[in-house]
């Protein structure tokens, strides 16, 4: 998408190294990226700067991935724009299916290789109104 | 912390009850009367879970948008649409008349109310469909609150909207009453016919089978799900079945030509109906029937329903697990049943082409299928995306509304038929 402004990405993760990985590695990308350490934080900066896609990860203390997801995917506003993908071990059918119910629009398993974690955002970044 | 989003429903933009009591206090206590409509939304067969939370809370913003749009031209037009609490899918209606006005009569209250059902029944229909349109039955109930001194404000309109939510509910009971006896007499008069709804084989576009689907001819029973809810709640699920399982079979030979399937959806209960055999089922060729069981009626008793089934296999009915992987019960349990056919949740399906972890289940889906030697069939496919990416799956075979436009063939070998 040599044209187009890149859409800013959403890291959630509890786990410093791990967002600060992701956040370095999209950023090498050209993306604009926000970093969020805890459910909460993560809500208030999608709030604030609504970006499109969202990186989440499922194990967080406080509220978890599955939480945060269903309540963006249930703003009133941003939630029908926004694209997440969940960060997780997705084993089974039924982690998938409550993937799915909590809304989220795809995932990458842990522990992900970068590459992969670059071609699901890609992947969704195109599924965006603005890049279809 | 900024409560505010407390007061409003984010979804509907409707304020809750605690907001709009603030701001119409001073006007009740000055008017000295209130009128309460409580709207409460019956939904049938748990819209959630066959749609997902997303199509319920469209819905809603529709009806609250159709609620406004027919208010605004009515004596109601400055009355307070309210949630009794976030989320919440009931709605009511506040109207304090303004001065110097007369209150609505009765006679015209009930005009309105009727009215205002159907323009909401009407635009759900418009926005969602017919199918979704009926899942839905609005009743209203009705309370006029007149202010004593006496008595504490707060607690006066709370009374008032309990008693306005009990006549809701009283309005439910009649018109179940209504609907049951109208049941009972589609069933005296045979009064259902039969949908066929056909499956294509996804490689080819060619007709492998239709799915009967019955409909009541009375327009209160015109959705199935309603039909078979009120027959449950009557206990006439086995009679209502029998039907329209005669009726499917009845038409086979002028509906479907002499290759075609016919998938029949069996209710789990009716293993339990003495009349339910496979003798009983007058069929030409029980090769050409697939007996369709849901997953979303738990199976307690495994190896027990699998000897029941056992008799129609062995008389030549196929199988098909519908529905699957609606609930949590994962693969385990499909693969219990042992189908010919898995037919996917329509949840799988709709926006599949949007979803990357929808399509991942159904690729895991479809290996599940070869290695269990059943075939998979996508049901609710509406659009081309839907259909292109279903495809590119590997399922074998499609139904839904994308192929009511006229995009299925007739069956023109014999060989599609003799596949599974």
């Amino acid at each position: 998408m040599p044209d187009q402004e890149r859409p800013r990405v959403l890291v959630v993760d509890d786990n410093h190294d791990n967002a600060d990985i992701i956040r370095e590695y999209l950023t090498s990308l050209d993306y604009p990226v926000a970093v969020a350490y805890d459910g909460e934080e993560a809500l208030r900066l999608f709030e604030e700067q609504r970006p499109p896609i969202v990186l989440l990860d499922v194990m967080m203390p406080g509220r978890d991935g599955w939480e945060v997801c269903r309540e963006m995917k249930q703003h009133a506003e941003h939630g029908r724009s926004v694209r997440v993908i969940m960060v997780t071990a997705l084993h089974d059918w039924v982690d998938k299916r409550q993937a799915i119910q909590s809304g989220a629009d795809d995932f990458i398993e842990k522990p992900f290789e970068l590459a992969k974690l670059g071609e699901a955002v890609q992947r969704n970044v195109r599924r965006l109104p603005a890049h279809s | 912390m900024d409560k505010d989003h407390l007061f409003h429903d984010e979804q509907t933009g409707v304020p809750t009850l605690l907001a709009a009591l603030d701001e119409l206090r001073h006007q009740i206590v000055e008017r000295g009367e209130l009128l309460v409509l409580y709207f409460n939304f019956r939904r049938y067969s748990k819209i959630e879970e066959i749609y997902g939370w997303e199509k319920l809370d469209e819905v809603l913003t529709t009806t609250a948008s159709a609620m406004r749009a027919h208010l605004a031209g009515t004596p109601l037009a400055n009355a307070a649409l309210i949630v009794p609490f976030t989320g919440d899918d009931d709605f009511m209606v506040l109207h304090v008349p303004p001065p110097a006005t007369v209150a609505m009569t009765e006679t015209q209250l009930t005009e309105l109310v009727t009215n205002l059902q159907e323009s909401v029944s009407a635009e759900i229909e418009a926005e969602h469909g017919d199918e979704i349109a009926a899942l839905f039955d609005i009743y209203v109930g009705r309370t006029h609150v007149v202010v004593d001194p006496k008595i504490r404000l707060e607690r006066m309109i709370y009374r008032g909207i309990r008693d306005a939510m009990a006549a809701a509910m009283s309005v439910e009971a009649r018109e179940r009453a209504r609907k049951i006896s109208d049941l009972r007499e589609s069933i005296r008069t045979r009064g259902i016919y039969i949908e066929f709804h056909p499956i294509i084989v996804a490689a080819t576009g060619e007709i492998f089978g239709y799915e009967a689907l019955a409909r009541g001819v009375m327009r209160s029973m015109r959705s199935p799900e309603v039909m078979f809810e009120i027959a449950a709640q009557a206990n006439l699920l086995w009679e209502l079945s029998r039907l329209c399982r005669e009726r499917a079979i009845e038409e086979m030979p002028t509906r479907l030509n002499d290759e075609a399937l016919l998938f029949l959806n069996i209710d789990p209960h009716d293993f339990a109906d003495p009349e339910f055999t496979p003798g009983a089922l007058r069929v030409p060729d029980p090769r050409r029937v697939v007996i369709e069981i849901t997953e979303r009626t738990a199976i307690k008793d495994y190896p027990k329903f699998r000897n029941q089934l056992s008799a129609f296999r062995e008389a030549g009915f196929r199988f098909a697990v519908d529905d699957a992987g609606s609930g949590y019960a994962g693969l385990g349990s499909i693969a219990n049943l042992e189908p010919d056919f898995i037919k996917l949740d329509i949840s799988l399906i709709n926006c599949i082409d949007e979803n990357f972890i929808k399509q991942n289940l159904v690729e895991t889906m479809v290996r599940f299928a070869n290695d269990q030697g059943a075939q998979v069939i996508a049901e609710g496919v509406e659009n081309e995306d839907e259909f292109e990416t279903v495809k590119s799956l590997g399922v074998h075979f499609i139904q839904g509304f994308y192929l009511h436009l006229g995009r299925a063939m007739p069956l023109s070998s014999r060989s599609a038929a003799t596949t599974a």
